[in-house]
């Protein structure tokens, strides 16, 4: 009788014993490389095929930064003609798009606190999404140009990737930095150069400081 | 000892328990409206004591707060009546064919006691998010969070180190796994607000390098939220060590995501990323989603379905294949199954809920068991009476 006592105890010490082994501690392994622009010493900064769906994608508002995004107030614009109002939402400032023969894009106005990293990180990260390898302070002039913005000086840029450009302007805004930004097929954005340009003229910033 | 035995294999110790349950599943369905389903079955479930404090919400708290009901948890319950039928069954069942009925359906219950142990010790959920068109080869925890620092310079992989954020004690000092870095966290916080520090005011943030410096970034503690669908924002500032020498304090946070340009530590020639982020599980394969349905009733916003044509690209190719998912029909891969869970970005985005389970056939098995157990049982009283008649 006590033997089987004994066995039936072993089992749930047994699971016992196993729940003790499962515990945390730091590990180390090596991943397949992903699609993150990273400039560091001696990396071959290369963007592979593999973005991990979870980046960019899904949109995760940070609730602090929503609060921070409201703060920079609303923007006024006139919709260049043919373009198509999408309502805001989130953190977006504003929302168009536009369409054509050869395809869409969509431009989108987002304001953040601080500089965000910088003038060359953002001009990286738009570079990045459209597939394109991070650019050098030296490069810069070869496709950006300053641009006044509701009577700031910003920097516009027209960045050409093949299959999609980018046409985008970071405006530096009394401690906010705006970001304006049509993404979409080339051939769609490029020939909507004109019509941005009269977009970024027709913006107009909330500004108290002045 | 012989009495030890004789309380176990008491009958009326298996009444007391199974009125001890009720009682459990009775407090426990009362807490979840204030913790959500998950803490609560924390609480409850897995648990070996529970107490029950008179809730703040409920009328007469002012006269009541005191009120605290302790209760035996899921486990020590679970144990309890693990031994109570293995007890009472080496008493009092003789194994005879006409017992066996009853035999199958105790061997029955034991058994998925015994797999909701396992399930409970060994079963991992994890979500994986993918876009249209895109494809991801990890997955990632809902609730915990980890510190990590890669380092990308290899032009072939990226290597992680990665220390669960359960270890991010305030003073407590983690050698990294293959490098030369140590982690020490200066705070953490499992909930917190992040911020910019309005003009003026002094920032308290310890943080020396990093998103923090930039861009004025200070966090504040904030109450543990368990309601469904919120998020903790678990933040910390880590300070980096190379062998004695600091390299400076980070904030970090899962909210600081992939949005933001990266947070680099510079050690001589090398450089890791460092960042706070649910805790990823990678895979030897990728799941690329092909195509995601909403179907609606017509004229109405009502779903009807909801589906997901993925394609697995396995590292070895003759494993590939292709699958659809939706409800009632998950995937059931290399020891995995993915479950259509939720989608997002304008029906763009699919998201899956990845299960592994070790034991996920033993629930099956047991209740088989205990089907035929009764099937034998009362099949052969059934005989019984009907030779009697004749």
């Amino acid at each position: 009788m006590l033997l089987s006592i004994t066995r039936i105890l072993s089992v749930p010490a047994l699971l016992l014993i196993l729940t003790g082994c499962e515990r945390d501690e730091p590990t180390s392994y090596l991943i397949p490389k992903e699609d993150r622009n990273v400039t560091m010493p001696g990396a071959v900064a290369e963007p592979t095929k593999q973005a991990p769906a979870a980046s960019g994608g899904s949109m995760q508002v940070l609730p602090g930064m929503e609060q921070a995004a409201n703060q920079t107030g609303e923007v006024r614009y006139t919709v260049p003609e043919g373009w198509e109002e999408l309502a805001a939402s989130g953190i977006r400032k504003a929302n168009l798009k536009v369409t054509n023969a050869n395809g869409s894009a969509e431009l989108t106005v987002l304001a953040f606190p601080g500089d965000v990293g910088g003038r060359l990180a953002n001009i990286n990260r738009w570079r990045g999404q459209i597939g394109l390898a991070a650019t050098t302070p030296e490069a810069l002039p070869e496709f950006t140009e300053s641009y006044t913005i509701s009577g700031h000086g910003g920097l516009y840029m027209r960045i050409d990737g093949g299959a999609q450009s980018i046409l985008g302007a970071l405006l530096p805004f009394h401690g906010n930095t705006w970001f304006f930004k049509l993404l979409g097929d080339s051939e769609t954005v490029l020939a909507n150069e004109t019509a941005m340009k009269a977009f970024l003229d027709s913006v107009q910033l909330p500004d108290d400081n002045h | 000892m012989k009495s030890l035995f004789k309380f176990f294999s008491s009958l009326k110790l298996t009444v007391v328990l199974l009125t001890f349950s009720m009682m459990l599943i009775f407090f426990g369905t009362l807490d979840q409206v204030q913790y959500g389903i998950w803490h609560t079955q924390k609480l409850y479930f897995e648990s070996f004591l529970a107490i029950w404090a008179y809730p703040a919400q409920a009328p007469a708290y002012d006269q009541l707060f005191w009120l605290r009901i302790p209760m035996l948890g899921g486990y020590s319950l679970g144990a309890l009546l693990f031994f109570n039928l293995i007890a009472a069954h080496i008493t009092r069942f003789k194994m005879t064919w006409k017992k066996c009925g009853i035999f199958l359906i105790h061997f029955g219950l034991i058994l998925l006691l015994v797999s909701e142990l396992l399930t409970d010790l060994l079963a991992e959920e994890s979500q994986m998010p993918v876009d249209e068109g895109g494809r991801s080869n990890y997955s990632q925890s809902y609730r915990d969070n980890e510190l990590v620092l890669i380092d990308r310079s290899h032009p072939d992989y990226d290597s992680v180190h990665a220390i669960p954020a359960s270890l991010l004690k305030p003073g407590k000092r983690i050698d990294l796994p293959n490098t030369d870095l140590s982690i020490r966290t200066i705070s953490y916080y499992p909930n917190a607000e992040i911020g910019r520090a309005t003009n003026g005011a002094p920032t308290d943030s310890p943080a020396t390098r990093g998103i923090s410096v930039r861009m004025g970034l200070v966090a504040s503690p904030k109450a543990v939220t368990y309601a469904e669908g919120e998020m903790n924002t678990t933040t910390a500032f880590v300070e980096v060590l190379n062998s004695e020498a600091s390299l400076g304090v980070w904030l970090v946070s899962n909210v600081i995501d992939e949005r933001f340009p990266p947070q680099i530590v510079e050690a001589g020639d090398n450089a890791w990323e460092i960042a706070l982020r649910f805790q990823r599980q990678y895979y030897p394969f990728e799941l690329e989603l092909i195509d995601f349905s909403h179907d609606k009733y017509p004229g109405t916003e009502i779903p009807f379905n909801y589906s997901s044509e993925v394609k697995v690209h396995h590292q070895d190719s003759t494993k590939n294949q292709k699958a659809l998912i939706y409800m009632n029909h998950p995937l059931r891969y290399e020891g995995f199954t993915f479950y259509q869970a939720s989608f997002a970005n304008q029906d763009t985005t699919s998201i899956f809920q990845v299960v592994r389970n070790p034991g996920w056939l033993l629930p099956y098995i047991s209740v088989l068991l205990m089907g035929l157990g009764m099937c034998v049982q009362f099949g052969m009283h059934f005989v019984g009476f009907l030779k009697k008649r004749r």
